[in-house]
């Protein structure tokens, strides 16, 4: 029982991150601009908001600091690619390869291996929900998590209202599923996709302070760990929609608070549980493209 | 529009960018307080303008120049095939396994069998997202990375357990047998191995440039559509090109293995690794054969000039890294399209005032 509590907790406790990559890379992914750049603006929002509370000691401008830089980061990424019309693969590349070369950078120049927070303490940013926590078994796997965990799961429904049922939401999908008709609505094109890119460098900002701030309170380099991919590929097995696409980034929570609480009865194969996920993920995209490929008649072959 | 011209475009639209980091990065060094031309100055000073150093350069540069053509290859085709880094790691591990393993044999056998088994690997894990990608249209790209994640941990499970060498003080595999090494030329440390990868820069470039295929590939790149109606089969032609890129991906790790490692260790492809190296190559070779030798030569002769900046000078060798990740970042937009148009420009407004 103890164990099946912490497998579920664990889910909530990981897929948090990667829900929130998952929201805000939807809206770039509808907007038809592929963002694959959410790894690393996720490592700058982890990256950044540890070395200023480092520095400073105060965590509220830690966070301001996390948020404006990566979206920085989302600005140069839509200027270079929206408005310099480059190839937004590369440029995604382009900036996953900076951020961490920036953060070994900086520590060396340091003199430290990775930054670890002394005056922070984890349990401080913890939030205990009144009620909900007396609950036995349930409150001890919904109450307790950062903050920022319930922005993520909360986040679903509001970027779901956002995508459906406002005048924004659609004017994005419109942007992105033909272009040329949104232009010739007087759509400014270019402004929405901005705007896509930048929620998703904000999502990702909050998903990296919520990766090393709020739950270690330390920041080792390259500590994301593929999360950002693995939300894209949550993105294309969902299919832009905000539900599924969240469905499937718990999936991957699930799959690694497995490997995690087994780990500890498996002994040294528990290295091979890390796979699990990126199989699964694989897996399921395929099954996915096949049951929307399979209904294709139309003999031909579209690269996207 | 003359040819000329477009060989200077293509030229111009890969130096800016180059340029362009340079003088950030120059900026950041001026920012701790160096002096950023005496690093630079470091930087290429041995490795290029010295025949040591330029021969050591050209050893590093033996994969890069496989692993940029297997990337140049499918970015051609319009296929993004971003496994490259886990394509070469697979090849190089195993390649190492047999190299250690198998019995003393004739030395030039025994490296043939670790580059076929080497490239074996590469095309089997190459073959999974082409696979995907022809037959169920599955994005490659998402494919790719998350393989290479996977790759990467199952290769750190099986250096950590099943190939561990116990006698070793570190994490590591067996060291080859001595008839798998490739044999340094004099002092410096290129091998035969660099000669092997520029003949099959060559066959590439023929291939690339003059074969049927080659151009297939361009014609998948440009419009896939297009050539399904002309009746390619292009599910299977994709597969093929993935093939050919798993193939150079595993070659580059075996000849790595075998040229420089000599071991497995978790190391092996360095930060940020031979793989993502391999796409900036090819992306600032512009996807051409002779663009990518020159770009490996650049960029190997900045791998080597880091070291040198880390002994001589107080900013650390990471800045590199930095500069490496904004010309990729700068290399993605074309400054000079093919549309703008000075020379051309220039050229009408003399007419006019000779008129």
């Amino acid at each position: 029982m103890e164990l099946i509590g912490n497998i579920l907790y664990d889910t909530i406790y990981h897929s948090a991150p990667i829900i929130l990559c998952v929201i805000g890379g939807i809206f770039a992914y509808k907007a038809n601009v592929l963002n694959i750049a959410l790894e690393g603006m996720m490592l700058n929002g982890a990256f950044v908001s540890v070395l200023v509370t480092y520095l400073t000691g105060s965590v509220t401008v830690a966070i301001l600091a996390a948020i404006v830089t990566t979206l920085l980061f989302g600005l140069v990424f839509s200027c270079l690619g929206i408005t310099c019309k480059g190839n937004v693969i590369v440029i995604g590349l382009g900036i996953n390869l900076i951020v961490p070369a920036i953060a070994d950078f900086v520590l060396k120049r340091m003199e430290i291996a990775n930054i670890s927070l002394q005056n922070v303490s984890v349990a401080d940013f913890k939030l205990h929900i009144p009620l909900v926590e007396n609950i036995p078994l349930i409150g001890k796997i919904l109450s307790g998590h950062p903050i920022i965990t319930y922005f993520a799961f909360i986040g679903i429904l509001f970027f779901t209202v956002l995508m459906y049922k406002t005048k924004f939401g659609i004017y994005i999908r419109v942007v992105g599923e033909n272009e040329d008709s949104a232009i010739s609505l007087g759509i400014k094109t270019e402004r929405y996709k901005y705007a896509a890119v930048l929620i998703g460098a904000f999502c990702c900002a909050l998903a990296g302070i919520n990766l090393s701030m709020e739950r270690m309170a330390m920041f080792t380099n390259n500590m994301t760990a593929g999360r950002g991919f693995i939300a894209i590929a949550a993105i294309y097995c969902g299919q832009g929609n905000p539900v599924a696409s969240a469905l499937y980034a718990i999936l991957f929570g699930v799959a690694r608070a497995l490997s995690i609480n087994l780990s500890v009865y498996a002994g040294p194969v528990s290295g091979l549980f890390d796979i699990i996920p990126y199989i699964i993920m694989v897996t399921v995209l395929a099954v996915v493209s096949y049951t929307k490929y399979k209904n294709v008649k139309v003999r031909g072959f579209k690269l996207d | 529009m003359n040819k000329k011209e477009n060989v200077i475009k293509t030229m111009l639209n890969s130096v800016l960018p180059i340029v362009l980091a340079f003088f950030i990065g120059g900026l950041i060094i001026l920012g701790i307080g160096e002096n950023p031309l005496a690093t630079y100055g470091l930087l290429i000073r041995k490795s290029l303008f010295t025949a040591k150093g330029f021969l050591n350069t050209l050893h590093y540069a033996a994969p890069l120049i496989l692993t940029g053509l297997a990337i140049a290859i499918t970015f051609k085709a319009n296929i993004y095939n971003m496994g490259v880094e886990g394509q070469m790691m697979f090849g190089g591990f195993f390649a190492g396994i047999v190299g250690a393993y198998l019995p003393n044999m004739n030395s030039i056998v025994q490296k043939m069998i670790c580059f076929i088994v080497a490239m074996g690997c590469g095309m089997l894990f190459a073959f999974i997202p082409a696979l995907l990608k022809a037959k169920c249209n599955v994005n490659e790209m998402v494919v790719t990375l998350m393989l290479n994640y996977a790759m990467v941990k199952a290769l750190e499970f099986l250096t950590t357990g099943v190939f561990r060498d116990k006698e070793a003080g570190y994490v590591a595999t067996p060291t080859i047998k001595d008839g798998a090494m490739f044999q340094r030329f004099g002092t410096s440390r290129i091998t035969m191995f660099f000669v092997i990868v520029v003949f099959v820069l060559i066959i590439m470039a023929i291939i690339m440039n003059k074969s049927k295929l080659g151009y297939e590939v361009k014609t998948i790149g440009k419009n896939a559509e297009f050539a399904e109606a002309t009746g390619m089969n292009v599910g299977k032609k994709i597969v093929l090109i993935m093939l050919i890129s798993g193939a150079l991906s595993g070659m580059a790790g075996a000849g790595w293995m075998m040229s420089d490692q000599f071991k497995f260790t978790l190391s092996f492809s360095g930060n940020p690794g031979l793989g993502w190296d391999g796409m900036l190559i090819a992306l600032l070779g512009g996807h051409s054969p002779i663009g990518i030798l020159v770009a490996a030569i650049f960029y190997a002769a900045l791998k080597t000039g880091s070291d040198s900046i880390n002994l001589y000078t107080t900013v650390p060798k990471e800045i590199v890294s930095i500069i490496q990740g904004m010309i990729i970042l700068f290399l993605a937009v074309k400054f000079i399209g093919e549309h703008t148009n000075w020379f051309e420009r220039r050229k009408k407004k003399e007419e006019e005032s000779w008129s």
